[in-house]
């Protein structure tokens, strides 16, 4: 632990939402665009580490919500969700951002087989670099998975094709319905000019079971019935459906199952409830939709009549993993069940097919897994290069995104120096869990619920069953943020070891040795130590105050200039936090000020020293309204009772030079800025006026 | 520490009403550590005057500036060249009375005027909270009377008390002054010592304090040729 600011800025150390993520999206600072209305920053942002954001705010495993600090104190920030709202608030401005046209592509031709996401995104950093790179897809969709399997209800089609379209818009040329390796070879590839190739045709086969009577009608394969389901004519199943398998693809057919008009679905798996794959937050979906599921089962064999599957017969499964966490299954010969079904869709894993390196000389490693080197993602033929779950085996999608980086990196270093580039796994270093006595002090605030449908309404059709976050929503789930990381720097040269930080941190996590310490790991960013520094020995990572006066300066003095109006000149310092849409407060930032209001942002107003309240007279504003969150809703213990002493300070400062200390008013927001803000301008700066015409009176 | 408490910014600004620039300057250290004159004071006292001449309308520009120390001549030795370059007319120092004394000695032309009223010795009984505790009188005698000093601590500065104007452990002259020689006797109780205070301590010889004129220390390490001007020679 270090709080030493020196030994911060050599090592940077990350918020664990950024490190855990695998393309390292600054989340923190997603968050924190959002708050402050910055939503196209905040798209620029995502679509810089992932040009699949539009499907990561849907659909991903979100690493980042797993490890939110805030989890100890109550719940994980709604991170998936905040990147959904600002991927759909922002859509007309994705759209206008994308007009502007990539770089001149000038530069070699990569073919890229697979359009998933890990293909397209190699495509859109090569593209990006001034290559020309040309997608290879076997399907009529772009998409891979996502544009071909993953069930509407999840991840609507609308929302693949937006990421997608933005890709191919930076130059990438996309040829549907061509299967490299049958319509045209690898060498052909080549042939035409390509300077390399890359593989990333995912894992896009079901994998089946070799058990008695699995050949008989009725018995379908999970990628196959799901692609059908896509398709203009999807498929009819029977009243009773079992779906063999317990990961996230079993999970999907099973609800795609129930959508699709069947009664009783039931999944069996070998793990236990525990142990199953799927994400629990998606079994638990699936149960509410009424699909019932039957863990630490194995199928025996499948029964029928004339070749027409009846059922199947499950034997009790023991173990799946040996000692040494490798699949091998044990099962109990004795413990079996009997299942009857219509249909039997198997859903155990999935595989790649390599039709595309045929006669191609591509070393593979068995039959369906591609030879290549982690590090540098080369193949045994120079100029081919895999990435993806081809190469990786099973992965989430944010995954495939990251290796498509990888790629596009390796490729480019190929490319130019005809060398190979090692790229090595990277761990970001993060600050870790926040420490117990600290989390206890910390607000609960509870996480802003997203709508979701009923199961009932759900199992009807497959409209998607979430709406995403409204504005107001997301902003209030933002606020919750901790802001990891970006807590008090202290200058150690000018700190006088005084221990007012220690005395007034609400967190009790400063500390004075020699100097003042707040550890990065500990802070929780909340401003209050360096408002109240007497040495102005303290900084601030984000949000700093001390530009007040250099900010409010000249339209203050525009406003003064405009002199003879009845109307007091007032600065109002406002908690940004009780915006419940950005409209409002751009509006108040255009409207207010020609009425003598000048609004200034301020995420906590505790976070404004003495200095910064006085600033506003110091450029000659008539008075200040300073607007703190809502009753009971402020995110630091003892920021309130902070602000209102140092009001009174500024207030004593006032009256020591013969200003009257009623120029400065205290309002404490009423349900939201919306609600409430204009009325307390407006009484203030009545009250102002008066006292601004009493007082030149006097001076008269 | 020595404990300061800032003038009123009235009375500063009647100091400087007639200068057109003026520095501000704090102290990093006692100033600071009492809430008196560190940086965030030197921002508070500057924005204070900026608006007081603001309202008369009066042309004045503020600078604001924070040395370490202004008692030592390495933490002011740019500040000679800093003021003539910025042609400031006065500098307002928020440092203890030596810090402006220095600062008077270093600048010679320019005028320097005390933005704080220097205090005593003492110590931060609690937060926001300077208690006196030492009267610097060049002759320690906390050996004598637990620790406690009854220089600093008895109003009249007795060596034998207390006297008659002990009521209840407080002092005659105010009901929230702490009798220094109750607090004594207090202390020694404690420590088992309160035979000593039998003993009558004589007339004590004042000439180590203020008493005997300025006074000077000479450290002989650190300032080999000075010894022959003071007290380390004797």
């Amino acid at each position: 632990m270090s709080g030493n600011r020196l030994a911060q800025e050599q090592q940077p150390v990350y918020a664990p939402c950024t490190a855990a993520c695998p393309v390292h999206t600054d989340t923190r600072q997603l968050v924190e665009f959002i708050v402050e209305g910055r939503y196209e920053d905040a798209l620029e942002l995502l679509l810089e580490a992932n040009p699949f954001s539009s499907v990561c705010g849907r659909i991903c495993h979100h690493p980042c919500e797993q490890s939110c600090r805030r989890s100890k104190v109550d719940a994980p920030v709604g991170l998936m969700r905040l990147k959904r709202f600002v991927v759909e608030a922002m859509r007309d401005y994705r759209l206008s951002r994308r007009t502007a046209g990539g770089p001149p592509q000038k530069r070699e031709k990569v073919a890229v087989i697979g359009s998933g996401p890990a293909g397209l995104t190699a495509a859109g950093d090569l593209a990006r670099e001034g290559f020309r790179p040309v997608v290879f897809e076997r399907s009529a969709t772009p998409g891979g998975l996502l544009g071909n399997a993953i069930p509407r209800y999840r991840l609507p089609y609308a929302v693949v094709k937006e990421d997608i379209d933005d890709i191919l818009a930076r130059g990438v040329e996309l040829r549907t319905a061509v299967t490299v390796g049958q319509d045209l070879l690898l060498e052909d590839l080549f042939a035409e000019g390509f300077a390399a190739v890359l593989i990333a045709t995912g894992l896009s086969e079901s994998r089946t079971l070799a058990i008695p009577g699995i050949d008989s009608r009725g018995v379908l394969l999970a990628l196959p019935f799901l692609r059908t389901v896509l398709s203009s004519q999807p498929p009819a199943v029977g009243r009773r459906v079992v779906v063999i398998g317990g990961g996230n693809v079993a999970v999907d057919v099973a609800r795609t199952a129930r959508r699709l008009g069947a009664e009783k679905v039931t999944m069996v798996c070998l793990e236990s409830r525990e142990e199953m794959p799927a994400w629990s937050w998606e079994v638990e979906e699936t149960e509410e939709e009424g699909v019932q599921i039957m863990p630490s089962w194995g199928p025996r064999s499948v029964f029928g009549e004339d070749g027409e599957l009846k059922g199947l017969e499950l034997r009790r499964c023991t173990a799946v993993f040996d000692s040494d966490g490798r699949f091998s299954p044990r099962f109990d010969e004795n413990d079996t069940a009997t299942i009857v079904a219509d249909n039997l869709i198997i859903a155990i894993g999935q595989r790649g097919n390599l039709t595309c390196l045929r006669g191609s000389g591509v070393e593979t490693d068995g039959p369906d897994r591609i030879r290549w080197d982690p590090g540098t993602l080369a193949t045994s033929r120079e100029g081919v290069f895999a990435c993806g779950e081809v190469a990786t085996g099973p992965g989430s999608a944010v995954e495939a995104v990251f290796d498509g980086h990888r790629a596009a990196k390796a490729i480019v270093h190929y490319l130019e120096t005809d060398e190979l580039l090692e790229q090595p796994p990277m761990e970001l270093p993060h600050i870790g869990e926040i420490p117990d006595e600290v989390a206890e002090k910390v607000p609960v605030l509870s996480p802003v619920a997203a709508e979701v449908l009923s199961p009932e309404d759900r199992v009807r059709d497959f409209s998607e069953i979430e709406r995403g976050f409204t504005e107001a929503e997301a902003l209030a789930e933002a606020r919750r943020c901790l802001a990891c990381t970006t807590g008090a720097l202290v200058d150690e040269e000018r700190c006088a070891g005084c221990l007012t930080c220690v005395r007034i941190c609400p967190f009790g996590v400063a500390t004075v040795e020699q100097t003042a310490a707040m550890p990065q790991e500990e802070c929780m960013a909340c401003g209050l130590c360096a408002a109240q520094c007497p040495a102005a020995a303290i900084a601030l990572k984000r949000f700093g105050t001390n530009q007040m006066r250099e900010m409010v300066q000249p339209v203050v003095m525009e406003l003064k200039k405009r002199a003879g109006a009845e109307a007091a000149v007032i600065v109002s310092y406002c908690c940004l936090f009780e915006i419940t849409g950005r409209d409002f407060i751009r509006r108040a930032q255009e409207e207010y000020p020609p009425r003598g209001i000048v609004p200034v942002l301020v995420p906590c107003v505790a976070r404004l020293s003495v200095a910064d309240l006085l600033s506003p007279f110091e450029v000659g504003a008539d008075g200040l309204v300073v607007i703190g969150c809502s009753e009971g809703s402020c995110l630091y213990p003892t920021a309130e009772q902070r602000v209102m002493e140092r009001i009174r300070r500024a207030k004593g400062v006032l009256a020591e030079i013969g200003l009257e200390s009623e120029r400065i008013d205290y309002w404490r927001t009423e349900r939201s800025a919306e609600a409430s803000w204009t009325a307390f301008w407006e009484l203030s700066q009545r009250k102002l006026s008066r006292i601004r015409s009493a007082s030149e009176e006097r001076r008269r | 520490m020595i404990v300061a408490e800032r003038k009123p910014l009235a009375e500063i600004r009647g100091f400087v009403d007639d200068y057109r620039r003026i520095l501000i300057l704090g102290c990093g250290t006692c100033a600071t550590v009492c809430l008196a004159g560190g940086e965030a004071e030197v921002k508070v006292v500057a924005a204070g005057l900026r608006i007081s001449f603001l309202r008369d309308e009066k042309e004045v520009e503020i600078l604001e500036d924070c040395v370490t120390r202004q008692c030592e001549p390495e933490f002011v030795a740019d500040l000679p060249r800093k003021v003539q370059d910025e042609g400031v007319g006065a500098v307002v120092s928020l440092g203890c009375g030596v810090g402006v004394n220095f600062l008077a000695q270093t600048l010679e032309t320019v005028p320097v005027f005390p933005g704080v009223n220097t205090e005593f010795f003492g110590a931060a009984v609690e937060p926001g909270v300077w208690l006196e505790m030492c009267a610097g009188c060049g002759n320690c005698i906390l050996h004598l009377t637990g620790g406690i000093c009854p220089i600093a601590r008895c109003s009249k500065s007795i060596l034998n008390g207390p006297c008659g104007g002990s009521r209840d452990g407080k002092c005659e002259i105010n009901p929230e002054v702490e009798c220094g020689w109750a607090l004594i006797v207090e202390r020694m109780k404690k420590l088992g010592t309160l035979d000593r205070l039998a003993e009558i301590l004589p007339p004590r010889d004042w000439s180590t304090s203020h008493h005997g004129g300025p006074r000077k220390v000479i450290h002989p390490e650190a300032a080999p040729a000075a010894i022959g001007q003071g007290k380390a020679e004797q």
